[in-house]
């Protein structure tokens, strides 16, 4: 069992806040790589700062690549307990972040992987909607809705993870585990599909 | 600009994705997320699973090391019963050598003669 063994020397820096759709600064790092190691010799609380600095980052990757909101909670989690387990086998000297959201878009594609087969199963004839808002009443964004579903999940993925949280192309091939050329080319043709699908729409209205 | 218009561009298009693909804002979220991450993982703490698995690879080793020290004890074993049954056929025989390639018969004979001659 993991035992608190204090090391973890609680600063203001290492309960700051990053704001949303910020990657740790290099400020963090010194204190990030201690949270790190004290998580490592099992302090809980150094896992819980962890957690804290990274969740919001971590929830950006996992609902650029599911369909909902619920999704996205569960992949978080699922993903925070998955690097918990593998925390011994992470060196230190490697960028943490970059090692969470491979692990958080892996498991985020589990999860899909899981849906499709549910919904081969059981509901063959629905197709979900990236976001579900009853009061919508945002024409683009209902329009957008529509037109993200006709992506592929892989294509709807690299352009949230692009223009919305500015991953770069390395960062999402290395996420996506597919090579750096292929999500550029992802992202051009998910533009493309996109200004087509919602041409189409204005030319049915 | 108004979201109503027909021709989205770009911008328009990142715009909408952002507020389709926001983040919950409330902190009070951010919390309880954290609290149930948290929750889930004292959940795999407290399993003894956690604890067979931490174990596993200790016990893997010992028990390699040990299979290792049994089979090397083996072959000393082996080893040293060998090198006595080597030691036993090339020590020395009990009997001199003479004796022990003289035939049976010549014993006979020479007892005879000795008999004959003796009297």
């Amino acid at each position: 069992m993991r035992v608190d063994t204090g090391h973890v020397s609680m600063t203001a820096a290492t309960t700051i806040e990053l704001p949303f759709g910020m990657s740790p600064g290099a400020d963090a790092k010194p204190d990030e790589r201690a949270l790190v190691v004290a998580a490592q010799r099992g302090s809980n609380d150094a896992f819980a700062q962890l957690v804290r600095l990274h969740q919001r980052r971590a929830y950006a990757v996992c609902r650029a690549i599911v369909l909902t909101h619920e999704d996205a909670e569960d992949a978080v989690q699922e993903g925070f307990l998955h690097a918990f387990k593998a925390l011994d086998r992470f060196l230190p000297d490697q960028p943490f972040g970059a090692w969470l959201y491979r692990i958080m878009a892996n498991a985020s594609l589990d999860l899909v992987r899981r849906r499709k087969v549910r919904d081969a199963d059981e509901l063959p004839e629905g197709v979900p909607m990236p976001f579900r808002d009853p009061g919508e009443s945002d024409e683009l964004r209902r329009r957008l809705n529509e037109a993200l579903t006709k992506l592929t999940d892989r294509q709807r993925s690299v352009i949230v993870l692009h223009d919305v949280e500015g991953f770069t192309h390395g960062e999402i091939g290395e996420m996506l585990g597919i090579p750096e050329g292929t999500a550029r080319s992802d992202l051009h043709h998910a533009r493309a599909s996109l200004r087509r699908i919602l041409g189409d729409v204005r030319s049915d209205l | 600009m108004s979201d109503l218009r027909l021709f989205p561009d770009d911008d328009d298009v990142t715009r909408g994705l952002r507020a389709i693909y926001a983040a919950p804002m409330g902190e009070s979220y951010w919390n309880e997320l954290q609290a149930r991450v948290m929750a889930r993982v004292a959940d795999v703490e407290l399993g003894w699973w956690t604890e067979l698995d931490r174990w596993a690879r200790p016990a893997l080793a010992a028990a390699a090391v040990l299979l290792l020290s049994a089979g090397v004890a083996m072959f000393r074993a082996h080893q040293s019963e060998a090198d006595i049954a080597s030691d036993v056929m090339l020590s020395s025989p009990a009997v001199p050598v003479s004796t022990a390639i003289r035939p049976a018969y010549q014993d006979d004979q020479g007892a005879r003669l000795r008999f004959l001659f003796g009297r």
